[in-house]
């Protein structure tokens, strides 16, 4: 038994160092190849004399005019560049909103007010209680207060006060931890996919803050829980345009006033998982804020497979028959987002996976699509491109599904499944609680590259990647400072109810 | 000081803002089972409420006392898992189908609501029925997993003044331990400190070896009364009215001069009295039970959670002739000492304790008895206090099932400001034996002081 096993074992040792040598050999092409040319120059250097050399420079012939033309030149082609490349887009710091502990909802008590609610369903009340045990939340997750009333009142002076709770906690936050002073702000960006009152939920932040007249506000609604990072590519664009200027991101979800009272199954799943969160992010391309700033923005692509009927209605809000309104999600929710994640995948990648894996795909590519070898398709590793991933907790099937086709570990997803545990499906913000959580573990160094991806109604997949600018300390506020030292937690597959 | 007499006929004074769960702060360890005493499970069929009423001297914003009390709450929750569970009916071999607890964290109903005026004017203007309103309670759903035990209402008063209502199971707590939790929800409240929590465990078994009393009277008693089902008829048929009063100062009134006795003895003997002449009987005394809190007795700290109270019949050794009512009242709190000081002992209740054990499986009912509630060591060694400026002014207490008898008098602490030996009796009784009571010069002689009036009629008031 163990003689059939040794082989296996040293084979696999084997190919993982054939493996290491291939990509150490590829990516580093350029530096290998510079290396024997510096060589024989230095070589040749050494072994003619110094006289030599003088000869060699005496004889270039540098007239005052080549001179004053190639600097020129030179100078030219320089600020060229400069000024036509992009500016650099920090993330100067972010702040996640923690639920008061008061709003806390174990599932007893969910299971409770849904049996008290839906008094003439109880094949629905059994339904949730099913998707609750398999649903991977944990007990501390929080709901807003108007929800935890019998019934429950989700009136518009409810979702208000639950818009102004989650977003000036969160922002007030951000001024404290950044020093921003609420005059300062240039662009405001919110993004709140459900509730969108009159007026807007930006002018309602500006209201509050008293910013300035001038300052170029957004507000974002209905783009699903992927719409955190189309605010982020919003922002990125709009400072592109306006110099020296900074952008502050609200994203949240407010769950008053979508809390669905009909008994539909499909239906019934955003009750169980959606939760109360927000975040507050400032972005800036000051150059000021280079040194204080905690990520640097590095590629934002966004995939829309909205033009596909299948999965425009995958995720659609409609009335049920007793004409009460709730989001149904269909049964192939999973392959569509499989699919939306491969078209995002074919672009992001060769913008940040190293020239080996690019060689391998390319590789496997041809032999699949000219020369028709039966090759399985070449799933690229983007360990090697991401040391951190944070995948939208959107549920635990979708991050088990991500966990598959990317090939990560246990690890890579950590951050995901915790974030689902401690805090729920926040939507939009949950990208930030997951980020939040790798930073409180003390695991986000210096040069470390992040992969932020999101997936929303329409149906989209949108990823970002930010490269870390300075190694972060250990927060000390923050969502996740009480409770990071009993995080991972093992997560069984059904919690017995 | 008077304001004029205001009619049953009220409209609603008491309007509901909502009803929500109020959860601990802290999820708890899932899946644990608690059991119950055998004290617990006699006293099933009943429940308690409580209603607190408290003055302010500081205006405040209408619902900012309730959004603190509710946090508090919940913090106080985390040491009650066994409050925030639920009921749940399973057998496990050894035990047939009891309840037990599973602490499955799903919180206690908490409602909140306002009320117009007062806290004084509600006082002098309110019957049972709408104090009742200050203190939500809802009988067990027929899933009563999904059944809250305890709920708690707190009801803001618009022109000042604050009421706090707890009503709970009697399977889960009598009465000295659900004051224990609003003691320990006010220490919170107000210091952030939690000074008493609460302890749970199981009755302690039997210290010295078992020696079965010849005549213990304490179980002679329960044998009796558990096989009682249902409730004589004219208790059903008689209005039940409750009123309170204020007695300065039983000691000195009644004369008595033996050390030892308690206030709580004279005041029901007091009423024994008063009661069985209200009856029309002349020359016997109506059936008394008390009901005594043996904490101490079996070395269990105040703070134990869970039913350790027990009814104790008081037996008249003498046939009674009822001349001088001095001597009759004499004669009868010596009876009721004896009950308090000697027969209630703790062997007696460890042979009570293991009779429940094996024998028995109903609960217990009081009959047409008269029942005397001793509370009045409650408000000691503080008050409870919620807030700087809270004042408690006042305290209802409510039992109700087959343990209310035929009639209640509870013994409560008073305010601090009436006098340490005053106390608080809030006396049940049908309504024509009230009106003659009320009315009798023995207990007049008190002086008591009527805080609330008797429904629809105007009563003389010391």
């Amino acid at each position: 038994m163990s003689q059939a096993t040794m082989p296996d074992f040293s084979s696999s040792v084997k190919l993982k160092y054939v493996k290491l040598g291939y990509q150490y050999l590829v990516n580093h092409f350029l530096s290998l190849l510079l290396i024997p040319i510096m060589a024989i120059i230095a070589v040749e250097l050494l072994r003619m004399g110094p006289e030599d050399i003088l000869n060699v420079w005496n004889s270039l012939h540098f007239d005052i005019v080549q001179v004053l033309c190639s600097s020129f030149l030179v100078i030219f082609i320089s600020t060229v560049y400069f000024m036509s490349k992009p500016r650099t887009v920090y993330l100067v710091d972010y702040s996640c909103y923690k639920p008061p502990v008061t709003c806390r909802v174990p599932f007893a008590t969910f299971m409770e007010h849904s049996r008290l609610i839906l008094k003439d369903s109880p094949k629905s009340v059994e339904f949730q209680m099913r998707i609750l045990e398999r649903s991977g939340l944990g007990e501390e997750t929080c709901l807003p207060p108007a929800i935890h009333y019998i019934p429950p009142t989700p009136t518009m002076d409810e979702a208000r006060s639950e818009a102004q709770m989650v977003i000036f906690t969160a922002m007030d936050d951000l001024f404290k931890k950044t020093g921003l002073l609420p005059k300062d702000i240039d662009i405001l960006i919110v993004n709140c996919s459900l509730f969108s009152p009159t007026p807007s939920l930006s002018a309602m932040v500006i209201n509050k803050y008293k910013l300035r007249s001038n300052i170029k506000s957004f507000n974002l609604s209905g783009m699903g829980c992927s719409a955190g990072l189309i605010s982020v590519d919003l922002a990125r664009d709009l400072l592109q345009v306006h110099p020296n200027s900074n952008a502050v991101i609200v994203s949240t979800e407010i769950i008053t006033p979508n809390y669905y009272k009909g008994n539909e199954r499909a239906m019934l799943l955003p009750n169980c998982l959606f939760r109360m969160g927000s975040a507050a992010i400032l972005m800036s391309n000051r150059r000021s804020d280079r040194w204080r700033a905690k990520y640097k923005l590095c590629h934002l692509v966004r995939t829309h497979r909205g033009a596909d009927d299948k999965s425009f209605y995958c995720v659609y809000e409609q009335e049920d028959r007793e004409g009460k309104i709730g989001i149904n999600l269909s049964k192939d929710l999973m392959a569509i987002a499989g699919e939306a994640l491969k078209a995002n995948i074919t672009t992001i990648g060769p913008l940040v996976l190293p020239a080996s894996e690019q060689l391998l795909f390319l590789l496997s590519l041809i032999g699949r699509k000219i020369f028709n070898l039966k090759w399985k398709p070449y799933i690229p590793d983007f360990k090697l491109a991401f040391e951190h991933f944070c995948i939208h907790a959107g549920g635990r099937a979708v991050i088990d599904e991500l966990q598959k086709n990317l090939q990560l570990s246990g690890e890579h997803v950590e951050a995901s499944r915790m974030t689902l545990h401690r805090f729920g499906n926040t939507s939009s913000s949950s990208l930030w609680y997951e980020l939040c959580y790798i930073e409180s573990k003390g695991r986000m160094r210096r040069g470390d590259r992040v992969w932020q991806i999101a997936f929303g109604s329409g149906f989209k997949c949108n990823s970002a990647v930010w490269k870390c600018n300075r190694t972060i300390k250990t927060p000390k506020d923050g969502p996740w400072s009480d409770c990071i030292d009993r995080y991972p937690v093992f997560i069984p597959e059904v919690v017995k109810l | 000081m008077f304001a004029k007499e205001k009619t049953v006929m009220e409209e609603n004074r008491v309007r509901l803002i909502c009803k929500r769960t109020v959860v601990s702060t802290k999820p708890v360890e899932q899946g644990r089972l608690y059991r119950f005493s055998v004290f617990d499970h006699v006293m099933e069929p009943n429940h308690i409420r409580f209603v607190y009423y408290y003055q302010s001297s500081k205006t405040r914003e209408p619902g900012e006392i309730t959004k603190k009390l509710r946090e508090s709450l919940a913090y106080t929750l985390n040491c009650y898992p066994i409050v925030t569970g639920r009921l749940v009916k399973e057998t496990d071999g050894t035990e047939e189908n009891r309840w037990k607890v599973k602490s499955n964290d799903a919180g206690v109903r908490m409602i909140e609501a306002r009320a117009t005026g007062t806290v004084e004017e509600w006082r002098r203007s309110v019957n049972r029925e709408e104090e009742l309103k200050l203190v939500h309670w809802e009988d067990m759903y027929h899933l009563p997993y999904y059944w809250s035990t305890f709920y708690v209402q707190v009801t803001e008063f618009e022109s000042g003044g604050l009421a706090i209502g707890l009503s709970c199971t009697h399977l889960l707590a009598d009465p000295v331990c659900a004051m224990m939790f609003i003691r320990t929800w006010a220490d919170l409240t107000l210091t952030r400190n939690m000074m008493t929590p609460p302890i749970f465990h199981s009755l302690p078994p039997r210290r010295f070896s078992s020696h079965k009393l010849s005549n213990n009277q304490l179980l002679s008693h329960y044998i009796k009364y558990c096989s009682l089902t249902a409730p004589p008829l004219n208790i059903t048929e008689d209005h039940m009215v409750t009123i309170t009063l204020l007695f300065p100062d039983p000691m000195v009134q009644s004369g008595e001069n033996e050390a030892g006795l308690t206030a709580f003895e004279i005041l029901s003997g007091l009423f024994c009295v008063c009661v069985s002449r209200a009856k029309g009987k002349r020359n016997e005394l109506t059936d008394m039970s008390l009901c005594l809190d043996v904490r101490k007795l079996l070395r269990l700290d105040q703070s134990y959670f869970g039913n350790c109270m027990v009814y104790h019949k008081v037996h008249y050794s003498k046939p009674v002739k009822a001349i001088d009512r001095l001597l009759l009242l004499s004669y009868v709190v010596q009876e009721i000492h004896n009950v308090t000081k000697g027969l209630l002992d703790y062997h007696a209740v460890m042979d009570l304790v293991e009779w429940l054990g094996s024998n028995n499986n109903n609960p217990i009912s009081n009959g047409s008895d008269l029942v005397c509630t001793n509370l009045e060591n409650m408000g000691n060694p503080r008050p409870m206090m919620f807030e700087e400026d809270l004042m408690l002014s006042h305290l209802s207490c409510y039992v109700e099932g087959p343990v209310a008898g035929g009639g209640q008098v509870i013994v409560l602490p008073s305010s601090s400001g009436d006098g340490p030996m005053s106390r608080v009796v809030m006396v049940s009784l049908p309504q024509r034996e009230m009106v003659k009571v009320l009315e009798d010069e023995l207990l007049q002689s008190f002086s008591p002081v009527l805080l609330w009036r008797l429904q629809n009629k105007k009563i003389n008031k010391d």
